[in-house]
């Protein structure tokens, strides 16, 4: 097995743990797929957001232009990529898809992130009842029957005009990571457990380090390699399972046009207009790509093994 | 590099190896899927059918719910009375188990069976049997949901209220003794005075009476075998019945396989050696087994018309049959702003049936503003409507400013309820442009799956809210008493006007026909017209698809609903090709 | 070692009970309740049918009544056509869990297959293209790529059915040849197994290359062919060690039910069963599957702890 990576200078005392992000940070950038996704996501980000200020890139109301003259149509020059079976036009639903998805999937994920970073880390250095109790607690959530929670606020919440809870996107980020949350709880306590028994931890320890400082400056850094990884997966995972939503009937609620919800609606077109689906579905292939070689240029960058 | 390859060429040969055998052994199967009861598969040449259905959940006639149930249950059992459609697309009541008319004498309604019936198990099929059913139905132990068609204001039987409430209600519950509960059963007034003799004692005449003594509720039922098997009794095997068919193949949730009845006594015999319905509530999936050919009777969504009407083979085979249902908008009468009148007449002539049909359905509809459906007496049509609440932009708007908000100016955003489904997006997303783009108001949507959606009805917590009404039977009167007279059951949105209630309780209680359907045109006349909580949207029709081998499918969308045709489902067989 | 194992089979129950509890209490806030219908039955229906299924009674009656019946293996009937509950879910499990079995060998063979073949030509043609296919299946919802598998192969070329399960659906009928037709099976099974097999090949490629990278296997390389083939054996042995720690997760989330393959292909199978149940408000049939769920999730968690400490010897569990 390799030895033991080194961790940066010792000044002032203070093992300098920046090192290990500078240098990821320079591997990443080498990475010509990651730099790829990432430089297509921003694109797709900037004309996603443009559309919602500049009309000519949007060139029609996603909702309100319903032209009952041209429905479900394929790509054309006035509709770039057709219409659907209200005569609205593709381009700017999936522009503007592409956005809510967007949000959507990195909302759920920061949701997800802080929920499962609370989680994992109380379990794995909370002592072993707290790490049973905890996990106990994991597994009752995973074997959750999420659908009838979703059910459940749905009906209570929607048509009244709450603010915060009654916005319908913020309900579905906190369905999707009621969900997932799991998983990268048990992923950050898997780190931590192997990490706690680690030399430069104990070290520390040994130097006096207060928990706090151990877990945030020493610990926390180390660990969340793979999570980080993990997390980004989970942006299209999660446009995924709203989509999957849309298909049971519990996705954004219309006329809300989120990219899963585009494909579930499309669905039903299918074979009466392949391109209704077909738009929608690659957009959603894009960003699914994008984010994956960003994954693996994270993954690759970050693991102290590379080196 | 290439030497390694070798060891993982094996792999890879390994997998594809599997894959391949897959492949073979699946395209093995030369026949095309039918669900397989014993034995081998049946060659082609059979009589054999496969249909499509929603799911049911009994084979009890007394306990179901749903239209599949009972287009299941029709095939099973049959009443004293059985409803044909006639020529002219219209519905009537035939003796069926039932030798002839009833002799009717004052309030006292005698049935005489034929002679010589039998159960499928050849048991004798006597009188005594459908008293028993008919008790069933009003056994408040049962819980049949259709008790009320014996009761009061429709069939009229003595005592089948009391004895079904005998146990009082959720806010005031009784507890009967044993002998106080027998005495009550023993009150309603279902005899059978011999094997061959009803009688029936009503409360007062109904003139519908053989239309009703022909729904499920009223069909035998045999005592023994439920006693025997409780809630097994339904089960293949167990279950006895005297219709065309008995059901020999039940899987849960996939399909039920039934097999012609020899003890079937009347025309036409049952051709089709084997009917199998398989469940499937998806008709986007039912869709596509037809396409594959492992359906040969389907409904298909909607949204597919285009891809129907486009296709040459399958144009031929698209059957559009009108059903007993109407879709409205429904409108809260306790909403301070529903409940003035200019507003309604605003929201309704805003509304263009004709293009929304179109656009939203792919012509599938029928552009209503009347309520009665086609194919029932009384039938208005839209002529009486159409200038008084059809569509109209100017008046709408003129309408709108009557009721002083000219131009939508303080008008307040309404909601609008719909079940999640395609079709309801679009119509919801479709009557959202026209408002916004007619009146300048806005609609809020809101979608909900489809228990909560009952649920806000039931409650009455909505404002505006797509709703209709599925007939229960092809009569007039269904549509109208019970939800626009006071008290009605259905009646959520609080229509409340004297002179509705006036014609529906005159309606109720007049003994000659024609006197009564007048009476019920001039209610629904004055429902219309008044928009008294409802604005028609159209009437809906089924869309099918049959196979052209399929012979004798007779639709009649106002007394059938789950499959063409399937009141007469000893019709169906199978043409030679 | 051993300790640890008869603790966590014991904390299960109280995780079941957990779960049961919730999810009961959160099944009746929610609105409509299973005879909830917009035609409404009238009054006296609903309380002859609420007094039928004890629903008249108490909230916290039912609940210890139904905490009883579990006690005594009863679920209860299901709503829809007084059905045993229990009959119910075994028989939906039986035809999920063919589905699942059969989809995750597809998706463990023809993934770690790809990912094998793509790590050896690393950088080459047959590695862009594997990570090509990788990537495009894993980009799809299985909704849209099922149902383009339907419209190509079931409909176009008639090659394959695609309206229920291909295999016995009664556990009675497993040997007879009649309740098997493999043909209805492969449109499923591939629509089901395309994600999770992109997903292990991916992770499969990585773990290769990373394993290809150390250095007994740069020399061995060196070294010559014999040995190269030992160390290949053993590098792809490494390998799998963290791809077999997410077959657990996988195969648990293929086996508990893809509620939409089994919608589109119109499989009698327990996620289809329980979606419904949820939509429609059985309540018997909600608390029987998701117990159920429950089990086999907790099971599936203790498996794969298990696992991790098989894998990773600094993990130690039983130590205070």
């Amino acid at each position: 097995m390799k030895a033991e990576p080194q961790l940066g200078k010792l000044v002032d005392g203070e093992f300098l743990e920046r090192g290990l992000w500078s240098d990821a940070f320079r591997r990443l950038i080498r990475n010509r797929l990651a730099m790829a996704g990432l430089v297509v996501l921003v694109l797709v980000a900037i004309i996603a957001t443009a559309a919602s200020f500049i009309d000519p890139v949007e060139r029609y109301d996603p909702y309100r232009d319903q032209d009952y003259g041209h429905i479900q149509e394929g790509p054309s020059g006035s509709h770039f990529f057709g219409t659907d079976n209200l005569g609205r036009d593709n381009w700017s639903r999936v522009l503007e898809g592409v956005g809510i998805s967007l949000q959507i999937g990195i909302g759920t994920q920061i949701v997800v992130l802080v929920i499962g970073l609370t989680v994992g880390a109380t379990a794995a250095l909370g002592g072993r009842l707290g790490d049973n109790v905890l996990m106990r607690f994991t597994d009752v959530a995973y074997a959750f029957p999420d659908l009838l929670f979703i059910i459940l606020m749905r009906a209570v919440l929607s048509g009244r005009d709450w603010p915060i809870i009654g916005e319908p996107k913020l309900q579905i980020i906190f369905a999707i990571s009621f969900v997932s949350w799991t998983t990268i709880a048990r992923l950050v306590r898997g780190q931590m457990l192997s990490l706690k028994e680690r030399d430069f931890v104990l070290a520390a320890r040994a130097m006096g380090a207060t928990p706090a400082r151990i877990v945030f400056q020493h610990m926390l850094p180390n660990s969340l390699g793979p999570v980080v990884v993990a997390v980004i997966f989970g942006i299209p995972l999660a446009i995924f399972a709203e989509a999957a939503l849309g298909f049971i009937g519990f996705g954004l609620p219309p006329p809300t046009a989120s990219l899963g919800r585009l494909v579930s609606d499309g669905y039903n077109f299918i074979q009466v207009n392949t391109w209704v689906v077909v738009f929608p579905a690659a957009a959603i292939a894009l960003l699914m790509l994008c984010f994956t070689f960003l994954g693996d240029g994270l993954r690759d960058a970050l693991d102290p093994r590379f080196r | 590099m290439k030497r390694q390859l070798g060891r993982w060429r094996f792999l890879l040969l390994g997998a594809l190896a599997i894959l391949a055998i897959f492949a073979l052994a699946a395209c093995k199967e030369g026949y095309k899927g039918l669900a397989v009861s014993d034995g081998d598969p049946a060659p082609p040449e059979e009589q054999v059918l496969v249909v499509q259905s929603l799911e049911p959940e009994f084979f009890d006639p007394h306990r179901s719910n749903f239209e599949q149930d009972i287009a299941i249950e029709r095939m099973l059992f049959r009443g004293l009375y059985q409803l044909v459609a006639t020529e002219d697309g219209g519905v009537e009541a035939v003796p069926s188990m039932a030798e002839g008319e009833p002799e009717i004498d004052g309030n006292v309604y005698t049935v005489t069976l034929r002679d010589g019936l039998l159960w499928s198990d050849d048991v004798p099929l006597i009188a005594q049997h459908f008293v028993d059913g008919m008790l069933r139905s009003c056994d408040p132990e049962v819980a049949s949901p259709y008790q009320y068609l014996l009761g009061e204001g429709y069939l009229n039987i003595v005592g089948c209220d009391e004895y079904f409430y005998a146990f009082g209600t959720a806010a005031a519950p009784i507890t009967p003794t044993p002998e106080e509960l027998q005495a009550l059963r023993d009150a309603v007034g279902v005899k059978a005075l011999d094997d061959r003799t009803i009688e029936l004692t009503l409360t007062q005449p109904k003139i519908t009476f053989t239309t009703i003594m022909s729904l499920w509720a009223t069909f035998p039922a045999r005592l023994d075998i439920i006693q025997q098997f409780g809630e097994r009794w339904t089960d293949p095997g167990n279950i006895v019945g005297n219709g065309p068919y008995i059901l020999t193949e039940f899987v849960a949730k996939d399909h039920v396989t039934l097999e012609p009845n020899p003890n079937w006594p009347l025309e036409p015999t049952p051709l089709l050696q084997r009917l199998t319905i398989r469940f499937i509530d998806d008709f986007a999936v039912a869709f596509r087994a037809y396409q594959t050919g492992e359906l040969d009777i389907s409904q298909f969504p909607v949204s597919e018309i285009p891809t129907v009407e486009g296709d040459p083979t399958l144009s031929a085979e698209y059957l559009k049959v009108g059903a007993g249902r109407i879709d409205a908008i429904q409108m809260q009468l306790e909403d301070p702003t529903l409940a003035i009148f200019e507003v309604r007449l605003a929201l309704s002539r805003a509304i263009d049936r004709e293009l929304l049909n179109n656009v939203v359905s792919n012509d599938a509809h029928i552009p209503a503003v009347y309520e009665v459906v086609q194919g029932l007496s009384g039938h208005q049509g839209n002529a009486p409507f159409e200038d008084i609440v059809g569509y109209n932009p100017d008046a709408a708007k003129q309408a709108l400013a009557d009721a002083g908000f000219p131009n939508g100016e303080g008008f307040p955003t309404l909601t609008l309820t719909l079940r999640e489904d395609p079709e309801q997006k679009a119509l919801g997303e479709f009557l959202q442009k026209q408002w916004k783009d007619i009146l300048n108001i806005n609609v809020e949507l809101v979608f909900v799956d489809g228990r909560t959606r009952a649920q806000r009805f039931n409650t009455e917590d909505f404002q505006l809210f797509r709703g209709g009404w599925q007939l229960d039977y092809p009569d007039p009167e269904n549509v109208l008493i019970g939800r626009y007279d006071r008290p009605g059951a259905n009646n959520k949105y609080n229509c409340s006007d004297d002179e509705i209630d006036a014609k529906l309780l005159a309606a109720g209680r007049e003994t000659d026909n024609d006197a009564r359907i007048q009476l019920l045109q001039e209610a629904e006349t004055l429902v219309v017209t008044k928009l008294c909580g409802v604005a028609p949207l159209r009437q809906l029709a089924l869309l099918y698809l049959v196979k052209p081998k399929v012979g004798g499918v007779r639709p009649n969308g106002t007394i059938d609903a789950a499959m063409p045709g399937n009141w007469c489902a000893e019709c169906w067989y199978i043409e030679e090709q | 070692m051993t300790g640890y194992i008869v603790r966590r089979i014991l904390w299960i129950i109280p995780v079941l009970w957990a779960v049961v509890t919730i999810t009961f209490f959160l099944m009746h806030a929610v609105p409509g309740g299973p005879f909830t219908q917009d035609q409404p039955l009238p009054e006296g229906v609903l309380d002859a049918l609420n007094r039928r299924y004890n629903l008249d009674e108490p909230l916290w009656k039912q609940y210890l009544l139904y905490l009883w019946n579990i006690l005594h293996g009863d679920l209860g009937l299901s709503f829809r056509g007084d059905r045993d509950v229990s009959e119910l879910i075994g028989q939906g499990f039986f035809v999920t869990a063919q589905l699942g079995l059969l989809a995750f060998f597809f998706a463990a063979i023809v993934g770690m297959a790809l990912g094998v073949i793509s790590a050896l030509n690393h950088n080459g043609p047959a590695d862009y293209a594997g990570v090509f296919f990788a990537t495009a299946g894993g980009s799809v919802p299985s909704f849209v790529l099922a149902t383009f598998l339907i419209i190509i192969f079931a409909i176009n070329l008639r090659w394959f059915d695609i309206l229920g399960w291909g295999g016995p659906i009664e556990w009675g009928d497993t040997f007879k040849a009649s309740a098997w037709d493999l043909n209805k099976m492969v449109l499923p099974v591939i629509s089901l197994g395309v994600l999770p097999a992109a997903y292990i090949a991916r992770v499969t490629r990585a773990s290769m290359l990373e394993v290809l990278n150390q250095d007994y296997v740069r020399t061995a390389r060196a070294k010559g062919l014999r040995e190269r083939m030992v160390v290949l054996r053993h590098a792809i042995k490494n390998a799998m060690i963290p791809v077999l720690t997410l077959m657990g997760p996988i195969f648990a989330t293929l086996v508990t039910g893809s509620f939409i393959i089994e919608n589109i292909f119109a499989i009698p199978g327990v996620g289809r069963a329980f979606v419904d149940a949820v939509l429609r408000r059985d309540y018997a049939m909600i608390m029987g599957s998701t117990l159920f769920f429950a089990a086999v999730v907790a099971v599936a968690n203790l498996i794969v702890d298990l696992l991790y400490a098989v894998v990773d010897p600094r993990i130690r569990y039983g130590r205070s």
